[in-house]
């Protein structure tokens, strides 16, 4: 391989490498290794002049490998590719050395880290010789998105999608659309009625011409990958198969059931309702006891099954308004009545609900806090002497007094939950559950609308709990991810992927049971493995898995990573 | 123990001037700047939320309000301008009502009418009194040389018709005693009623009998100096507090105990004892009303910004009192018995009501349940002391 050349850079990181590690000694040791053509350091290789430093280099001297001893490639390995293929160079013939998170912020002796980030620099140069150009692919896409959940988000996608012309199949397993919200009388902060968006919306989802609404439908089976999807649909009794290019999941959410919480006696006790109930007597427009009575004390205990070691962890971010709400419309309809709210903590975050809470303390609502750890209110019968129905014992935890608040209708704030049929829905589209069971986005902050599963998106309060705002924002996001990829026509897939040498496969499967992502199947006829490299995302479990060494994958191929360790290895030996 | 919430107690404090309580929600602000709060008391946190819970029971044993001084600094601070001062106020004024067994304070707190009416009443007896039973000597304008003195000033004992000097002076001091009878009696029963609701109802602490003693001197310091309030970083207000509380004691104690001594028919030269002192306490008084009523009206001073009418009402009683008893003793020195005599029964008509009815019934009754209210969180505290070296050595 005599007409290898490689160029390496060092990069100082300002001081976050080259105040630990010496750079300079670094570019020297390896400036006269084998192939290795040039070797500079310089204080920000990221940066424009650092990258045009690479440019200038590979035009000038020919360079046709390059390393870059910097940060991890997590942050910056796309930044260099984009830059060797500026040059004309492929962008897979380089390879990036971590010497900041792996040595000098990890390490305190200067001269054992700088050793340590030479041998990391050997092992890059060595792999680097073993790169091989690899060729980016794209694969059409059908224009079609299937929605799953005809809820706020779902609808919401579906028309933007449909406004851009683009075919929607929009499948809801109930029999109308709306979701959650046709159980919701009013938003908050602002008292909307939520039929003024809700019913306008259905209508416009309804006799759009490029929404097909599939109701009681179920997604029974999906095939394919991003842009060629096949997915067969349940409806009645037949099933349909339909194609499209992607998927966004807005399956929804399912209300905490509170029966199994003793301490509230919901089920047990009259007069113990959950917030939707409440919701169905806001729409009746008359909130009365069992015995027909109107309430004249109104309890509102917060966090029910939410922020709990026992039920539900996380909290459900809507219900502390929700209850604010509440009080409002309570306090409209019995003006004399009296409100508690029975906390956790008071989240009034986003546009209008602090001054939602502020309004809501001026007026005959006593706010009482109570601590989870401290123990949860109890909720018992009152005796036939009170003046109320039932009574709440609780540790207050502002005053560390124990009180007792009477009531005659206490409302349970159940907080929201995964879809009981949310996993079976995630594995039939590939997609992954968190702790919670909600579903697992692809970037919490940076891409909080994809999946791993390319062209499988999620919105909704099937990814975590979220009001309207933040329901239809995410749906729109997925609509235009979408709409970009349909645009374009075609979507890049991954090339680093998995491939079968079906010489020496020998047909046992191991590599279809292991894959994560369903991209390897067998085929009969050839009885051997064969990889879909559109699915494939190149995590190398089947490589290692194969018993006969027929699976490799490109970019990690066992020559590049046994010369990496070769490298690494030698530098340790020698000094 | 469980205590039931009471938000009934909202609308009743409302009545005693409150504003937007719930405003409060407990960011504890206040209470990290109070130089008041202590380790174990989160003032005026706790009171706030015991009144935001309506656990009046708990609010009655509580002494906090009585501890502050209202210098204001928690209201200035707080994010949610939720006046956590002025709810101090607000509950010294609801305990006051609460220790007071006739039920006249709260009427008086609560209801405008009634305070007029039982000023008005009292006002009208005194005039009445005067008017039977001591009307002034007929030729009292026309021929005033009758009754100056050698120095020219008005003989102030002999003003009335057909009664000598001795006797006046025994049918005002007579009154005098029986007015401080009254009123020590209604202040003995309520310190008495706030004692059992303060220490005999709060069964978290048992009071070790010395204590009662070795405790007692800091009623005395306190009443003295009103130490507490100096506390406040804000001085001037202390200063003039010491001013109106030493005057108005002076005051106080020559008329009920001194008066023959004090109201004599010659005029002491001015550096006479009665006269300094006199002098002392009117300059004292004068100078907390200007200032507080200076204060009232600008606004500028957070401990003055919200004014009840209580508040008024004990300035201008004050302010009546203090100007006509001036003015007596102006006309008395420039020889106009007439004058003397009217402004006079005009003097007693003002104080008398003022004494009777805000000493034990409104805000001047403060005097009384402000140390008494240092005495016994004292008391609560040696309590605690003697529980948790008890308890140490018992562990």
């Amino acid at each position: 391989m005599s007409n290898i050349r490689i160029g390496v850079y060092v990069c100082w990181c300002g001081t976050n490498i080259a105040k630990m590690v010496d750079v300079k000694q670094v570019a020297e040791a390896v400036g006269n290794m084998d192939d290795v053509v040039i070797s500079k350091d310089y204080k920000y290789m990221c940066s424009d002049p650092g990258q045009e430093l690479i440019i200038k280099d590979i035009k000038e001297h020919k360079l046709n490998r390059v390393v870059v001893s910097a940060c991890s490639p997590r942050i910056h390995e796309l930044t260099f590719r984009k830059a060797l293929e500026n040059a004309g160079l492929n962008a897979y013939l380089f390879q990036m050395a971590n010497i900041r998170e792996q040595v000098s912020w990890v390490h305190v002796n200067r001269k054992e880290a700088t050793k340590k980030a030479i041998a990391l620099v050997r092992g890059a140069i060595n792999r680097v010789r073993w790169h091989e150009p690899l060729e980016k692919r794209r694969v059409d896409v059908n224009p079609a998105t299937l929605i799953i959940g005809g809820g706020i988000a779902g609808m919401s996608a579906a028309l933007e999608i449909a406004r851009a012309d683009k075919q929607v199949i929009l499948l809801e397993k109930e029999k109308e659309l709306g979701g959650q919200l046709r159980f919701v009388n009013r938003t908050f902060p602002d008292f909307i009625p939520t039929s003024d968006f809700i019913e306008p919306m259905k209508d416009d989802v309804l006799h759009h011409p490029r929404i097909s609404v599939l109701t009681e439908a179920n997604l029974n089976e999906l095939h394919g990958y991003i842009g060629n999807f096949i997915g067969h649909i349940q409806t009645g009794a037949k099933e349909l198969k339909v194609e499209f290019g992607n998927i966004i999941v807005a399956s929804g959410l399912k209300p905490f059931n509170p029966a199994p919480m003793e301490n509230y006696g919901y089920g047990k006790l009259p007069n113990v309702i959950t917030s939707l109930e409440l919701e169905k007597m806001l729409q009746t427009g008359e909130i009365r006891q069992t015995n027909r009575k109107l309430p004249e004390k109104v309890a509102i205990i917060h966090c029910v099954g939410s922020r709990s070691s026992q039920y539900h962890e996380f909290c459900s971010s809507t219900c502390c308004m929700t209850a604010l709400k509440y009080s409002n419309q309570v306090l409209d309809m019995l003006p004399n009545s009296q409100v508690y709210q029975l906390y956790a903590d008071m989240r009034a975050m986003g546009k209008g609900c602090e001054e939602l809470y502020t309004a809501t303390s001026r007026k005959n609502v006593m706010f009482l806090m109570y601590d989870q750890e401290d123990g949860l209110p109890y909720i018992r019968k009152a005796g036939p002497k009170e003046d109320c129905n039932l009574l709440i014992e609780v540790n207050e935890k502002l005053s560390g007094e124990r009180i007792e608040v009477p009531a005659d209708l206490v409302v349970l704030m159940v907080g929201m939950e995964a879809h009981e049929q949310a996993k079976k829905l995630g594995q039939t589209v590939g997609i992954s559950l968190c702790g919670n069971e909600f579903y697992i986005e692809k970037h919490p902050k940076l891409d909080p609308v994809a999946t791993t599963t390319d062209g499988v998106y999620v919105s909704g309060s099937c990814q975590s709990p979220k009001n309207i705002s933040d329901s239809i924002t995410q749906a729109k996001a997925a609509a235009a991810r979408i709409l970009a990829t349909i645009n374009y026509g075609s979507v890049e897939v991954e090339v680093t992927t998995a491939h079968v040498n079906e010489d020496i496969c020998c047909g046992c499967q191991t590599c279809v049971r292991v894959c994560p992502y369903g991209a390897i199947s067998y085929i009969a006829d050839d009885r051997v493995s064969r990889v879909n490299e559109v699915l494939c995302k190149g995590c190398g479990t089947c490589t290692t898995s194969c018993p006969t060494g027929a699976i490799s994958s490109r970019h990690f191929t066992e020559k590049q990573i046994l010369s990496q360790i070769e490298g690494v290895m030698l530098e340790l030996m020698e000094n | 123990m469980i205590t039931r919430v009471n938000p009934g107690l909202k609308k009743d404090l409302v009545e005693f001037g409150l504003q937007d309580w719930n405003d409060c929600f407990h960011c504890g602000n206040c209470t990290a700047l109070c130089p008041l709060t202590r380790n174990d008391n989160l003032f005026p946190r706790k009171g706030i939320r015991l009144a935001q819970m309506g656990l009046s029971e708990k609010l009655a044993t509580n002494v906090d309000p009585w501890l502050c001084y209202y210098c204001g600094e928690c209201s200035d601070s707080c994010p949610r301008g939720a006046q956590p001062g002025e709810l101090m106020m607000v509950l010294r004024r609801w305990l006051t009502a609460t220790y007071d067994w006739t039920g006249l304070s709260r009427k008086f707190y609560t209801r405008k009418s009634w305070e007029f009416s039982a000023i008005g009443i009292i006002a009208a007896v005194i005039i009445a009194i005067f008017v039977f039973l001591l009307p002034p000597a007929n030729d009292l304008a026309s021929n005033p040389e009758a009754y100056l003195n050698d120095q020219g000033g008005v003989m102030i004992n002999s003003m009335v018709t057909g009664i000598d000097s001795e006797h006046f002076m025994d049918y005002i001091h007579t009154g005098d005693l029986i007015m401080a009878l009254i009123i020590a009696g209604f202040l003995i029963s309520n310190i008495l009623n706030m004692f059992l609701k303060v220490i005999i109802n709060d069964k978290t602490v048992r009071i070790p009998f010395r204590s009662y003693f070795t405790e007692f001197w800091r009623l005395i310091f306190n009443f003295g100096t009103q130490a507490r309030f100096s506390k406040c970083d804000n001085k001037s207000y202390w200063v003039g507090h010491l001013l109106l509380m030493t005057g108005y004691t002076i005051l106080f104690t020559m008329i009920v105990a001194f008066l023959p001594k004090f109201q004599i028919e010659e005029i002491t030269p001015w550096y006479n004892w009665q006269r300094i002192l006199g002098y002392y306490a009117t300059f004292g008084l004068m100078y907390f009303l200007i200032y507080t009523t200076i204060g009232r009206i600008r606004k500028s001073d957070q401990k003055m910004r919200f004014s009840h009418p209580s508040d008024w009402i004990f300035i201008v009683l004050l302010g009546l009192t203090t100007i006509s008893g001036i003015l007596v003793h102006i006309f008395r020195l420039t020889g106009l018995p007439a004058m003397t005599y009217y402004t006079y029964v005009i003097h007693l008509a003002i104080l008398v009501p003022m004494i009777l009815i805000e000493v034990p019934f409104s805000k001047w009754s403060h005097l009384a349940y402000r140390p008494f209210a240092i005495y016994f969180d004292h008391l609560k505290k040696a309590a605690r002391k003697k529980a948790a070296k008890v308890q140490f050595a018992a562990a």
